[in-house]
């Protein structure tokens, strides 16, 4: 069992998961509420990933964070290295990666939050602030902690676009799924399948989770 | 109040309103309500009561307008100021209630409490519970509580902000007839120990005549007239306002000539003339509208022959009957060329005496103090 | 997401740097001088999987200092140096690469040739092929049409597939076999191929047959030398190593090294 990984890989997803959820729940909420233009673009673009190919998603992350383009230069010129092949670089592949995972289910949660509601939150004197955290984050959590369960499940399980932009170092970019491609390729299934167990646990009570907290979402609207 | 934030020039209390729309829900509307007088805003659904309230609670922004209570303006396109609601001080209550499904009775009252300490709010919000007669019920959730008692939470939780003006958006339509009844004599009581102005949105004429001390006629987004239930129904300013109060026996006629020393104004209707009040507001030669109230259509003394002859008889056939409680509606298609029907109530005994059935010939008199005159007003 | 499980969470899985320490700047603490105490990330060729692991092991008992390796095809670790890798020391299978790092200026200097690998054929228990015939032994299973997969590493950025490539070019049975060919993405993954149901065997590193890890799985036999281009193995340090890659890069040229490496089947410099 390569505990490096694992604990890299947990550690990417916590990482991912800080910097996911207030982008997501910012998205998802504008997507849920807000009529704006260009808006059907945007929920395109936040679902690409879905249907992309990790491999294509790799190449491009690749470009981006590439010495030529100016996100490449950029990242170097201010912190000495390059994105590419290191822990930041897999992190912010992660984190748009699992963009479809996390922003769908908030989007969701914020869509059956009746505007009634956020309505008599701003007449009862709430700020839009106050009525965010006391009304609608509230109602609105299961759809926001699916989001947390599938995006930490995916980021754990997350191969092609790590193979691509990651490079397989020990404790910086070797998370347990590329661990358990190397595993194999050592002729060490023990190791393979010790990891991989793991992963299948972790899915299926993210699975779990995940229908416990859609049954929840379902009754809050009910109720409301 | 620390809501609000500029100061009105002509300050004046209670609240005043102005707002004009062309579209996509127009607008064109002037309220006024004084404190503690209960204005309701009455008209079929669609006639922008719920989006007028609205403007008021900084939900919906006006394309143009004022909307000033007491000395603090919360809207003025003109100068920029539009408060977002938060910052206005209204107590509402919504059509299905919007109350938090997630928290208590007692939570949902607090929860609007933010201008009081954290150690008052509860004590406060048990105070407004058993003002609505809901005490006890402080833990139950929105979903443990009957449509009447999540309406007077409602209530509670509009009253607690401690608002400067308390808006009702339809608040009786949710529950069944005789909780509609209660609630109803609730606010009644409620309003006498309310100092503050309240509008009451409502499709219910009845109801708006109940509980307001003026009432509002709107359609399309326009406010036709605004005077207290009796004048309304007395005097409509236009055939529109007194169709959408449900008045009946409205014709079309034109100003003959006046008659100041008999006070009697003649109007030409069809073939025949009528003798109204003087109504010296009107020219000779201006074609007017005019209804006549139910309770001046009287049955004609005299027999057939005789009652062509008295003042406003009008002969008719009668078309249809309805018995209502102690009274019968009474129909009568007017036989003479110009037509129309005429609607009025008898008691049932009359009825019964005069031998009216279906088919029957019957003269009426249009008693003159009973006949309204209206300004023809072109129909948006 | 309550706070403190955030801060339990952090504390738990940090301590690799202080990377995340403070909750605002995330980026913050990422500054490579910072964690020099860092092992040094070494990039090598699969062919070393086994090799390297065991030379990084008594490195370590000798001197304490750890190492973080990375294995893959030369090829595709050039690219990734190319694309900024944070690799100090790159163990490539394949002279050419290191060649063309250096002319791009990647590297320190044109490195150092540290072994020269060998390819064998390597057949799974109960397969047709008898490995002991070499190539013929290929060309017999041809023959008996018993061959239907047969895994070398694909020969466009890995050395050993290249070589493997020109054997059985060398030998003629290229275009007969080339349709039964399955490639794996480096040296360590063809192996794998090879020895995996269904497979009939594959031309793999001899280094990669000779460790303990493949005993018993399979029959193997060392292929001639002259059937391909010599697989001349060289290492460089790249601009970013530090003195700790530099003293892996010395002790992988001296005794204990190269005592590991010759029993892995490798030809070393100078014998």
């Amino acid at each position: 069992m390569d505990w490096t990984a694992l604990r890299l890989s947990a550690l990417l997803g916590l990482c991912t998961l800080a910097i996911l959820l207030p982008v997501a729940v910012w998205l998802g909420r504008s997507l849920a509420l807000r009529r704006f233009p260009g808006r059907a673009v945007v929920e395109a673009a936040v679902a690409l990933p879905l249907v992309l190919p990790p491999t294509v998603i790799g190449f491009y992350l690749l470009v981006a964070f590439g010495g030529r383009s100016p996100l490449g230069q950029g990242w170097q010129a201010v912190f000495g290295h390059g994105l590419a092949f290191s822990f930041e670089g897999l992190l912010l592949a992660s984190v748009l990666v699992n963009l479809p995972f996390a922003v769908q289910p908030v989007q969701n949660a914020f869509a059956a939050v009746p505007k009634e509601l956020r309505e008599a939150g701003a007449v009862s004197g709430m700020s839009p602030w106050s009525v965010l955290l006391r009304v609608e984050l509230p109602l609105a959590w299961p759809g926001i902690a699916t989001a947390a369960v599938l995006s930490f499940a995916h980021t754990l399980g997350e191969f092609g676009v790590v193979l691509m932009v990651g490079g397989s170092i020990p404790g910086e970019t070797r998370t347990v799924a590329i661990a358990i491609y190397d595993r194999v390729q050592a002729f060490d299934e023990g190791a393979a399948a010790a990891m991989s167990a793991v992963l299948l646990g972790v899915s299926m009570v993210a699975l779990g989770l995940t229908s416990i907290l859609s049954r929840r979402v379902g009754r809050r609207t009910v109720d409301a | 109040m620390p809501d609000g934030s500029a100061v009105a020039t002509t300050a004046k209390p209670g609240l005043t309103v102005r707002l004009r729309a062309a579209g996509p829900i127009p607008l064109d509307l002037d309220l006024a309500c004084a404190p503690g007088e209960v204005l309701a805003l009455v008209g079929p659904s669609g006639a922008g009561k719920s989006t007028a309230l609205r403007c008021l609670a900084g939900l919906h922004r006006p394309e143009t307008g004022r909307v000033i209570c007491n000395d603090a303006v919360w809207l003025d396109t003109g100068t920029g100021v539009d408060l977002p609601p938060h910052r206005r001080a209204v107590g509402m209550v919504f059509q299905d209630y919007a109350l938090f499904p997630h928290m208590t009775a007692l939570g949902n009252v607090a929860a609007a409490m933010g201008h009081l300490p954290r150690g008052r709010r509860h004590d406060r919000a048990r105070e407004l519970l058993t003002l609505v007669r809901l005490s006890g019920l402080e833990e139950r959730r929105p979903a443990e509580m009957s449509g009447g008692q999540q309406q007077r939470v409602a209530v509670a939780r509009a009253l607690a902000r401690d608002p400067a003006v308390l808006l009702l958006d339809e608040p009786f339509s949710a529950v069944d007839r005789a909780t509609r009844r209660q609630l109803q004599e609730e606010l009644a009581a409620l309003r006498r120990v309310l100092s503050i102005p309240v509008l009451l949105v409502t499709h219910d004429l009845e109801e708006a005549a109940a509980l307001g001390d003026r009432i509002c006629v709107l359609h399309h987004g326009r406010g036709l007239q605004t005077a207290p239930a009796a004048e309304l129904l007395a005097r409509p300013v236009s055939a529109e306002v007194a169709r959408l109060l449900d008045l009946r026996n409205i014709f079309r006629g034109k100003v003959e000539r006046h008659d100041p020393t008999s006070g009697v104004t003649l109007l030409r209707w069809g073939e025949r003339t009528v003798r109204a009040e003087h109504a010296p507001a009107f020219a000779p030669g201006e074609t007017v509208d005019w209804l006549v109230a139910g309770a001046a259509v009287i049955p004609h003394p005299q027999d057939l022959s005789t009652a062509c002859k008295g003042e406003n008889s009008v002969v008719g056939q009668v078309s249809a009957l309805v018995g209502l409680g102690g009274a019968m509606r009474v129909t009568l298609k007017i036989t003479s060329p110009e037509g129309g029907t005429l609607s009025f109530d008898m008691p049932l005994h009359a009825a019964r005496t005069a031998g009216l059935v279906v088919d029957k010939k019957f003269a009426v008199a249009l008693l003159r103090d009973g006949i309204h005159l209206m300004r023809q007003i072109p129909t948006s | 997401m309550d706070v403190s499980i955030w801060a339990i969470a952090m504390k738990n899985f940090v301590g690799r740097r202080t990377f995340l320490g403070a909750s605002t700047a995330i980026f913050a603490a990422s500054d490579r001088s910072a964690c020099a105490a860092e092992p040094p990330v070494v990039a090598a060729a699969a062919d070393l999987q086994f090799a390297l692991e065991e030379v990084g092991r008594l490195f370590q008992a000798q001197t304490g200092q750890a190492l973080r390796l990375s294995f893959g095809s030369s090829g595709n670790i050039t690219r990734q140096i190319e694309q900024g890798s944070p690799a100090e020391l790159f163990l490539s299978a394949d002279e050419a690469f290191v060649f063309r790092l250096a002319d791009a200026g990647l590297t320190r200097d044109r490195g150092e040739l540290y072994a020269v690998g060998r390819i064998a054929l390597l057949a799974p228990p109960g397969s047709p092929l008898r490995t002991e015939g070499g190539m013929d032994a290929i060309r017999e299973a041809l023959d008996a049409g018993r061959i239907t997969r047969f895994a070398i590493a694909n020969p466009e950025h890995a050395p050993y597939g290249r070589a493997a490539d020109q054997a059985l070019r060398s030998a003629g049975l290229w275009d007969r076999l080339q349709p039964s060919l399955v490639l794996g993405e480096n040296v360590a993954q063809a192996a794998q191929f090879a020895l995996a149901g269904g497979s009939q065997g594959g031309i793999v590193a001899y280094s990669l047959v000779l460790a303990p890890a493949l005993r018993d799985r399979g029959a193997y036999a060392l292929l001639p030398d002259g059937l391909h281009a010599p697989l001349r193995q060289r290492m460089v340090l790249t601009h970013r190593a530090t003195p700790e890659a530099e003293r892996f890069y010395a002790y992988v040229q001296q005794s204990a090294a190269r005592e590991v490496m010759r029993r892995y089947g490798f030809v070393l410099p100078g014998e």
